[in-house]
């Protein structure tokens, strides 16, 4: 039986969004978590378009549920998300979630994915995009991913590279996170695994458009992702 | 007497004056001179006695004197590229933290707006 997320629980959720150059897209996403009545802690990681200006504006409509920081110049969604993770423990939050900014995930989604952290039948969830759904490319380069994580990692998961996480404050308090790029959907994993955190994996909705595939997980990061697990494995 | 005769000694000799002046300035450290001044010397003489090259060689069990040469120069851009990597390595690790710490240090109100 799913357990229903109450009010107090949303209250205690903060969602961490880390977003470079997504003036076009951030706001849906901003404003469609904020009248759910969550939380968001959002990181400008240097963009040179107006997603900060946007942020801002969010921000005016909904004071309450945004706080901002902005790293002064872009160095990678890694790094953003560690300055997120650091940013919200002044909040004292209980459920912790991350989404992109690009709006490939439904904002619907976060109750699910907090549900087995409110149930208490795990401290961590992925939410797994159905690689059926995926365009063929980035399906072929997320099941490489898997499959590296698997290997470098020894991690079995169905979607190693989402955005979509959601863990607890100890869940948090247990991981160490170093990665700067995209690396740290499988440095996530790992340090999940590692640290024999109770994970689960929730399905997700993921809407593809030709904006949200120009990001993400294509052969050229792929690439850069197995170099950098291979100079973790090598150099610690 | 061949071109590179000519131009090698002279490219040597200025290098050196480079790096006597850097030293001098303060921009590098003694230890970094010194090597870098016995890298220029080798090539200095290298491109006058060309010859001097094989008696090298020959103590490190290198037949040829260019082979030693080309040997050498390989290691020494390794060595240079390897170091180099590792420098920018740590510079990046710095600028994340200098990064993430003045954005955490300045999270932007509506306060901030009204200013």
């Amino acid at each position: 039986m799913e357990t229903i997320i109450s009010k107090k629980d949303i209250h205690n959720t903060y969602v961490i969004i880390p977003a470079y150059n997504e003036e076009t897209r951030v706001r849906p996403v901003v404003e469609g978590i904020a009248k759910k009545g969550f939380k968001m802690v959002i990181v400008n990681d240097g963009s040179t378009d107006n997603t900060l200006d946007v942020l801002k504006d969010c921000q005016k409509k909904y004071p309450k549920n945004i706080f901002i920081y902005s790293h002064i110049i872009n160095r990678g969604v890694g790094l953003a998300m560690q300055t997120g993770f650091e940013a919200v423990l002044k909040y004292n939050p209980k459920f912790i979630v991350n989404i992109d900014a690009d709006g490939q995930h439904s904002v619907a989604d976060i109750e699910n994915v907090i549900e087995p952290l409110v149930s208490g039948r795990s401290e961590a969830v992925i939410g797994v995009r159905p690689l059926k759904d995926m365009p063929k490319s980035r399906n072929i380069a997320n099941s490489i991913m898997n499959f590296l994580t698997k290997i470098f990692y020894n991690v079995d998961v169905s979607d190693s590279q989402t955005g979509f996480r959601a863990l607890t404050i100890d869940a948090l308090n247990q991981i160490q996170i170093n990665a700067q790029g995209y690396l740290i959907s499988s440095e996530f994993i790992r340090e999940i695994n590692d640290n024999s955190i109770p994970f689960e994996e929730v399905t997700i909705q993921t809407i593809y458009t030709p904006e949200t595939q120009s990001k993400g997980t294509n052969y050229k990061v792929a690439f850069k992702i197995f170099i950098q697990m291979m100079k973790h494995k090598l150099f610690g | 007497m061949l071109v590179y005769s000519i131009i090698f000694p002279i490219v040597s000799i200025l290098a050196i004056g480079i790096f006597y002046k850097r030293f001098k300035n303060g921009k590098n450290s003694l230890s970094s001179f010194i090597v870098w001044t016995i890298l220029w010397i080798f090539i200095f003489v290298f491109s006058i006695v060309p010859d001097a090259s094989s008696i090298f060689a020959r103590f490190f069990g290198i037949s040829r004197g260019l082979d030693f040469i080309i040997i050498l120069a390989f290691a020494i851009l390794f060595y240079i590229i390897g170091k180099l990597y590792f420098i920018i390595e740590d510079m990046q690790n710095d600028m994340n933290k200098i990064v993430k710490e003045v954005a955490l240090n300045n999270e932007i109100t509506l306060e901030d707006e009204e200013e």
